[in-house]
């Protein structure tokens, strides 16, 4: 226990040392927030007003979630430098053992995600309104699980990738198809609705459906603004995505990592 | 019963072997050199020794446990100076070090203790909170090798521990080796310079291209190179013939070579005990010695005896397999 603590200690104090990386994330999703949605709330077609109170307020809980994604995928980037670095062997060499190093990493990712997004999630609350005290424990819990999963996702990708392109390449596939096949930045309602319609391609939608990231961001919505209506299969989205990327991490980065 | 053995350690890249059928003995206590130019297979041999790669065949035994099956074991009794500094460069060296300490189960007072002593000593502590990626590849270099100085593992592996590193700091840095061996720790050092293996090696091992060629101590490997030893001699008179062929008729002379008439060269064994000799036998035949110069081979040549070549040349002829 005491080994993964200094591990998750060593992650964290890196973590605050990208200050500038820091301050441009921070930036990006404030903008994000203050001036899209701003703007896109004056754009979006009355019917679709009528669903989601207004377009900033449905798109707090998305930003919420852009940010943890991007901060709890940032340990994936570091990893992969030590990899092409060789700063690996240091980690490999110390008195720890292969499965405490794997969940320090795992879990400093996933704290790194929760921390960076808890200034986010309460500039929602303050926009939306707080939750209840149980709420918002299933709140925190469900988020808790989608970091500790983007964490695992992003250092599997990490030590599978042999190069810097790759891994950068690897990281924009992932970002945009999670990021724009869920409902960070429209109702999932009206991405079915176009299903329906043919508009939008099926496979689209059943990965707008699955995606965690849209689990995450409605679960806040549920509970914030009553829409969507909270269902147990966003839970059970989150547990799934974390118990395989947790796992697929743990075993990546034990057995693929040594082979370096 | 030695505290590193290893039983045809062997590994593999694809089709390079980057080391073969290694079988070596580590004594508890000793500083133990592995010689070799860059690619003969001794940052490898650290690496599997260290438990970090594993090996393709073979097994070794690190402080009686085997690294195959008891790793976790092995990396409690370890320390390791990496030939190329494996720091964050993000990292102060107070933070790198800090932490070394923290993870290697130090308490705060002692930690704290000796990540300053050890900064001081290496003359690092005015740039202790400076980031790496400012630093020097010399001061680099020092941040860590401090690693295991602070640590004091019972079983230490340094890897050119002074590359980068200037004349007056390599001597701090092998006397701080030479400390650390007399605290207690076995040391394993990976050099490709043979002078700083033969100052602080108790024994040397010798790697080329992953194979083990000879181990034994300096001294033996030096003295083991016929006619390794040489005495240049200035006559104040000319050498007569008949003095040359007594002299070449001594068991430890190999060969002689009369540069000119007055001058010597002579090549032989043991040289501390064939001079006085020499000198007895010019003093009869009445032929003054105006001066006298010995020299005693090197590892280079210890190199160049089992290789055929230069340590230079030979790092010319090696796969590198290293990608940076």
């Amino acid at each position: 226990m005491r080994a993964i603590l200094h591990v998750v200690e060593h992650d964290f104090q890196n973590f605050f040392r990208y200050k500038w990386w820091l301050a441009g994330l921070i930036s990006m999703n404030l903008a994000d927030l203050f001036i899209m949605a701003l703007v896109y709330n004056q754009m979006v077609h009355p019917d679709i007003a009528r669903q989601i109170v207004s377009y900033f307020s449905f798109f707090a809980p998305g930003v919420t979630v852009i940010g943890l994604f991007a901060s709890a995928y940032m340990i994936g980037r570091e990893i992969n430098m030590e990899v092409r670095r060789e700063i690996h062997h240091y980690m490999l060499s110390l008195p720890i053992t292969r499965l405490e190093l794997a969940i320090g990493r795992l879990l400093a990712g996933g704290l790194r995600g929760m921390m960076y997004m808890s200034p986010l999630l309460l500039t929602t609350f303050l926009i939306l309104g707080f939750p209840t005290v149980p709420q918002l424990f299933v709140i925190l819990g469900a988020l808790f699980l989608l970091a500790t999963g983007i964490s695992g996702l992003s250092i599997a990708t990490a030590v599978s990738t042999t190069s810097l392109e790759k891994f950068i390449t690897a990281r924009g596939l992932v970002y945009y198809v999670l990021f724009f096949c869920s409902s960070i930045f429209y109702p999932l309602s009206l991405i079915q609705t176009l299903g329906q319609e043919g508009i939008m391609p099926q496979p689209i939608v059943v990965l707008a459906e699955l995606n965690p990231l849209s689990s995450g961001t409605d679960l806040i919505r549920s509970f914030l603004m009553g829409t969507p209506t909270f269902s147990f299969y966003m839970i059970r989205n989150l547990v799934i995505f974390s118990a395989i990327f947790t796992t697929t991490a743990m075993f990546a980065y034990m057995k693929i990592i040594e082979r370096r | 019963m030695p505290i590193i053995r290893t039983i045809g350690l062997t590994k593999r890249y694809e089709d390079l072997v980057a080391v073969d059928q290694l079988n070596l003995s580590i004594e508890e206590g000793e500083i133990f050199g592995l010689l070799g130019p860059n690619g003969a297979g001794k940052t490898t041999t650290v690496l599997m020794l260290s438990t970090v790669v594993k090996p393709t065949e073979g097994t070794a035994f690190v402080g009686e446990q085997d690294i195959k099956k008891n790793p976790d074991d092995v990396r409690k009794l370890i320390g390791i100076c990496f030939q190329e500094p494996k720091i964050l460069w993000v990292s102060t060296p107070w933070d790198v070090l800090n932490w070394h300490a923290k993870v290697c189960g130090l308490s705060t007072a002692e930690r704290k203790k000796r990540v300053k002593q050890v900064l001081e000593d290496v003359n690092m502590w005015d740039s202790r909170q400076k980031n790496v990626h400012g630093l020097s590849g010399g001061m680099r270099k020092r941040v860590e090798i401090s690693k295991v100085l602070i640590q004091r593992p019972r079983i230490a592996f340094i890897d050119e521990p002074t590359a980068q590193i200037d004349v007056v700091g390599k001597h701090k840095i092998w006397n701080m080796i030479r400390e650390l061996r007399d605290e207690g720790s076995t040391i394993i050092l990976a050099t490709n310079e043979l002078h700083e293996a033969d100052m602080l090696s108790d024994r040397v091992a010798i790697m080329h291209k992953g194979k083990l060629l000879v181990c034994d101590t300096p001294k033996t490997l030096k003295d083991g190179i016929l006619g390794g030893d040489m005495v240049e001699i200035r006559l104040e008179k000319e050498v007569t013939q008949k003095s040359l062929e007594e002299l070449k008729n001594f068991r430890e002379v190999v060969d002689v070579i009369a540069v000119n008439p007055n001058n010597l060269r002579v090549y032989l064994n043991k040289v501390e005990e064939v001079v006085p000799q020499i000198m007895k036998l010019f003093l009869k035949k009445h032929l003054p010695i105006s001066s006298i110069n010995m020299s005693e081979p090197s590892l280079d040549d210890v190199f160049v005896h089992y290789t055929g070549l230069t340590i230079e040349e030979a790092e010319h002829k090696s796969p590198s397999r290293w990608k940076h």
